[in-house]
């Protein structure tokens, strides 16, 4: 099975779907490759692919995040659009049901890093270079994913200063699970994918709800 | 930011942020301190240690927060005094450098604070700090809530600009 759009090409490889941003060098976020992302998630989901691949086309970027332009342009009338559009891509991400493994095979920046930080399992090649750069163009992201996968004092340091985080610093923190030279990125990408799809596919499909989950306050009779 | 001084733990306030360097001793009531200051940085001659400190209870949530459980109840169960470099690598602190480096550091980060738009420094700064109370959806709310407003400041359409035009942003705080 395959598809595309202008910015966007998904395929099937065995139980493993996968997904490619395709508007390099940076694969800036665009109403194409969102809606691309949601469009591949459900076919994959009818054809019952056991997990994903996320990654992005060219040697630059996995994804630049947001078009600074279109941010620039944005008003008090057309955010609120802004925000809906990168929340349903986001949130199908972090819905689906099946793990999603993001390559990080360049910039991860700003709502780019928010893409790959919804994805279950991020893997890095060793160009990747991960920045929550929200703060510098005078706005904010990425706090919710990075204050739940790190704890307070990394996410601060990483989310008040906008620096870059190098691939080997990426996995010294935990965001990225492994790092390899760029032409062994797709292959390793793939390899934790198929781990992913050779387990039970109910037990994976509720350990991903129950992960997603294990840090919600959780409300007991006795505390409400 | 105020002047380097000789002092084993200050609190330093850069750009409304609160940065606490420690260069030397940090127990008791400078660590509950340091424990509440927005980002930590220290000098490779740093130990850090959770004996003496008023208020136990609030200090194991505070580093549950900032460390996770498991590094939490390390140092304060295992009454253990930790190193810079064990600071580094459990992320009590966020960066170490040389004694003889640290002032030096602590400017470089106050220089790369003030190059931040202040507004949303701030915004960023706030919804780190209420996040903790907050469920994830809530979390994501207030997030956007922040967002809406800041892309509406001046600051935020200068750093566009000055992406485009390849220079420097100059902010207002506006």
């Amino acid at each position: 099975m395959t598809g595309s759009n202008a910015h966007t090409r998904w395929w099937t490889d065995g139980a493993v779907g996968v997904i490619v941003l395709d508007n390099p060098p940076m694969n800036v976020l665009s109403d194409d490759n969102r809606r691309g992302i949601r469009e591949a998630l459900a076919e994959f989901h009818d054809r019952g692919a056991a997990a994903v691949v996320l990654t992005g086309a060219g040697e630059r970027a996995f994804c630049g995040g947001a078009d600074l332009k279109e941010e620039g342009e944005l008003t008090t009338e057309t955010v609120d659009r802004f925000l809906q559009r990168g929340d349903e891509t986001f949130r199908a991400l972090r819905e689906y049901e099946r793990p999603i493994v993001a390559a990080v095979n360049g910039w991860a920046m700003g709502g780019g890093l928010v893409l790959a930080l919804w994805c279950d399992l991020r893997v890095g090649s060793t160009r990747a270079k991960l920045g929550a750069v929200g703060v510098k163009v005078g706005l904010m992201a990425s706090n919710v994913q990075l204050s739940r996968l790190l704890f307070e004092g990394r996410a601060r340091d990483l989310l008040l200063t906008g620096r870059t985080v190098e691939a080997d610093e990426a996995h010294r923190l935990g965001l990225l699970s492994s790092v390899v030279p760029p032409e062994q990125l797709m292959p390793e990408a793939l390899a934790w994918a198929r781990d992913i799809a050779a387990q039970p596919p109910d037990v994976v499909t509720a350990l991903k709800r129950a992960v997603n989950t294990a840090l919600d306050p959780v409300v007991t009779a006795s505390a409400r | 930011m105020t002047a380097p001084g000789v002092e084993h733990v200050r609190i330093v306030e850069m750009s409304d942020i609160t940065v606490a360097v420690v260069a030397g001793f940090c127990a008791g009531a400078d660590f509950e301190t340091v424990l509440g200051a927005d980002l930590r940085i220290a000098g490779d001659g740093a130990t850090f240690s959770a004996a003496g400190v008023a208020d136990p209870v609030a200090c194991a949530r505070r580093l549950a927060r900032l460390l996770g459980e498991a590094r939490a109840k390390e140092i304060i169960l295992g009454a253990r005094t930790v190193d810079a470099a064990g600071a580094l690598r459990r992320g009590l602190v966020t960066r170490v450098v040389p004694a003889a480096a640290l002032d030096e550091m602590a400017r470089a980060l106050d220089d790369r604070l003030r190059a931040l738009p202040p507004l949303a420094l701030r915004a960023v700064r706030d919804a780190v700090r209420a996040a903790r109370e907050l469920t994830p959806l809530d979390a994501l709310a207030l997030e956007h809530e922040h967002f809406r407003r800041l892309v509406t400041t001046q600051d935020h359409k200068a750093a566009v600009a000055a992406f485009f035009e390849r220079r420097e942003p100059a902010f207002t705080g506006q």
